[in-house]
């Protein structure tokens, strides 16, 4: 569920078809910069409810779909 | 009111002048900006003559206020759009993509007050030196073509270096950014991105729709790695795929140059914003809501007025 929201998510972001986008996508391959990650993380939090901090570890869709769902979400 | 001695030279109300962007700037969008006020133009691109003057034409039919025609000097037609403005009266002339030295004689002649876009201070004097009447010096928050520098770096230095008006382009969205302008040494300012979402523009609404959903980080620039050929335009399936091929170690700045042929066209015209170089500046995030171009042009010049008039308020 966490999963398919972020990639949709991406998918609009990035006027690009969901199905490009998977848990094993890293963000720098989709073209996503620092700045990018950021604005990301944000509505994220906004969907979400959460706080995000951005994490030079969390490079992939999967890792980030992983921290959201430790936060229980 | 702002007062400007450029509106009198020009006939215009409201010192705004709307940006001559290719495939987007038609005669429909340059008389509407116009009959609101401002100064219209018409962008003569890469087409033949006959199609600026179809589109004078059009204009012609929807207002009995000035415009003008941006002519971009790289053009094969350029030699021929360079005539046709004389030909059929049109009184204003912005120029791009290069030295507009060649022409001046001849629209001088004709009485047509030429503004020259330019992005650096050398630019500026080379085009000053030419006769032009006034530059506009365009930073790089500006979306299409651009230079390195930025607005607010840009314009002080241009109004240095030269004796004539210089306005201001690049980053201009309302009135904030436009009494920031004119706090720079500008005397007018020109609006390209605000003004590609008014009503009476005829771009495409996906192009549209992409303006106005941008934020802050949503452009970028492509063409950067060889020089000379920088644009500015909304991240997408076109910018990925373009950015990827500029910087592979292989490609050649002639590659480069080819990778965006017929793209803003897919954009603009055809609606596919995905494959398409959507053009836009930086300011898109700003950009929120579809509204007549008179609208537009009046509500920044009344908030920049309202700003201007309060600017004491941070002396003591």
């Amino acid at each position: 569920m966490v999963a398919e929201k972020v990639k949709a998510m991406l998918a609009e972001k990035l006027d690009m078809p969901v199905e490009e986008i998977t848990e094993e996508s890293k963000f720098s391959d989709l073209g996503l910069d620092s700045l990018d990650i950021a604005e990301m993380l944000m509505n994220l939090e906004e969907e979400f409810g959460v706080t995000l901090e951005a994490d030079a570890t969390m490079t992939t869709v999967g890792a980030l779909v992983a921290r959201l769902e430790q936060m229980g979400k | 009111m702002l007062a400007s001695p450029i509106c009198e030279m020009l006939g215009i109300d409201y010192p705004v002048l709307q940006g001559g962007m290719a495939w987007i700037s038609d005669g429909k969008l340059a008389a509407a900006v116009s009959e609101g006020g401002g100064l219209g133009i018409i962008s003569a691109m890469n087409a033949e003559a006959g199609y600026l003057r179809e589109q004078i034409r059009i204009a012609r039919t929807l207002t009995d206020r000035p415009f003008g025609v941006n002519i971009m000097l790289m053009s094969p037609h350029a030699d021929a759009m360079a005539a046709a403005v004389v030909e059929e009266g049109v009184p204003v002339v912005t120029t791009g993509a290069g030295s507009p030295v060649k022409y001046m004689e001849a629209w001088k002649k004709a009485g047509i007050c030429v503004l020259p876009v330019v992005a650096s201070v050398a630019s500026a004097k080379m085009a000053a030196r030419a006769g032009a009447d006034a530059l506009i010096a365009e930073g790089q928050e500006s979306g299409g073509h651009i230079g390195e520098l930025t607005t607010m770096a840009l314009v002080p230095q241009v109004c240095d270096a030269v004796e004539i008006p210089v306005l201001a382009a690049g980053g201009i969205a309302d009135g904030r950014s436009m009494a920031a302008a004119l706090r720079l040494g500008a005397c007018r300012i020109q609006m390209g991105t605000r003004l590609l979402v008014a009503k009476e523009c005829g771009v495409h609404q996906n192009y549209k729709d992409m303006v106005l959903r941008a934020s802050d980080i949503s452009t970028v620039t492509t063409g950067r790695r060889f020089g000379g050929n920088t644009c500015r335009c909304i991240k997408n399936q076109f910018t990925r795929d373009f950015l990827r091929v500029e910087y592979e170690p292989g490609t050649t700045a002639e590659d480069v140059a080819n990778l965006g042929a017929g793209a803003l066209r897919r954009a603009a015209v055809e609606g596919d914003t995905r494959e398409g170089c959507v053009l836009a500046g930086q300011i898109s995030g700003m950009v929120k809501e579809e509204m007549p171009a008179a609208q537009i042009v009046r509500e920044v010049c009344t908030e920049c007025e309202a700003l201007l008039g309060r600017s004491g308020q941070w002396v003591k």
